[in-house]
């Protein structure tokens, strides 16, 4: 697929309105001006998710730095607009693979562990002859 | 004696990343542990494992913003050496990736630039 300059840019506009906005993905569609079926196919081959993955990422990076940052989950839940507890827990759990409390207790220093190293850190904590292969 | 044996870009979800460089890139796997909530994982070019490219998660916001920042100024982070550049972007093209600039002739290189849906744009290059 190729992506000329005036549709990626129309793409990363939809990107700004579905992380920043509730307008509904065929809004956002019809406000960049795209088919809702490309709109959905090019933002999909651009970005990796499809419209509605994305606005679920975006809101789950979300939840992860508001509960790092020592909001419960309670809080985190309704500030983010879900409609009750089990179905922020739920989705929370399918996309970081534990609970948002198990995540939130997790954080031995809240607020810190979101700021990951510049991970050629991570080189220094391989197990022992991991770099062998590699001489 | 120094050499480059390393390097890496930031990934939006190393596991979609180690998809992409895999199955639809077709680098290999090097390493791939564990680290925390996180992974080390390395690919590179068949047989050619002299240059490694780690996928790193860009989970510190200040490397999320640069990573975005970047992708919609359409600076590609890396470039990979192609050996027939219409070829490649062929493959890639049949496998649903999105190019943003189709194979062009620039001075003595012809080059081509894709999304690798983590969040980076690439660059491949062939010398004319």
């Amino acid at each position: 697929m190729f992506i000329d300059g005036a549709t990626f840019r129309r793409l990363v506009r939809a990107r700004e309105l579905l992380a920043d906005t509730a307008l509904p993905v065929r809004a956002i569609a019809a406000q960049v001006v795209l088919s809702p079926s490309y709109f959905i196919r090019a933002f999909a081959a651009l970005f990796g998710d499809t419209p509605h993955q994305f606005r679920t990422r975006v809101r789950v990076d979300r939840a992860k730095a508001l509960l790092a940052g020592g909001r419960s989950v309670t809080e985190t839940c309704f500030e983010l607009g879900f409609s009750s507890l089990p179905s922020f827990s739920g989705l929370f759990t399918r996309w970081v693979g534990a609970p948002p409390t198990r995540y939130r207790t997790s954080l031995a220093v809240p607020g810190l562990r979101i700021l990951v190293p510049g991970c050629l850190g991570m080189l220094a904590q391989l197990p022992f002859g991991a770099l062998g292969n590699c001489r | 004696m120094l050499h480059i044996k390393l390097t890496s870009i930031m990934v939006e979800d190393q596991a979609k990343a180690l998809a992409f460089y895999t199955d639809v890139l077709g680098f290999v796997t090097q390493m791939d542990f564990p680290v925390g909530d996180y992974r080390w994982i390395t690919v590179a070019a068949p047989g050619r494992d002299d240059l490694q490219l780690a996928l790193e998660p860009n989970a510190n916001p200040a490397g999320k913003a640069f990573q975005q920042a970047m992708f919609e100024q359409k600076i590609p982070v890396a470039s990979f050496e192609s050996t027939d550049l219409d070829e490649d972007h062929a493959r890639l093209v049949a496998r649903g990736v999105a190019f943003t600039q189709a194979p062009t002739t620039a001075g003595t290189v012809k080059i081509a630039i894709f999304s690798d849906t983590v969040g980076n744009l690439i660059q491949i290059h062939q010398a004319l």
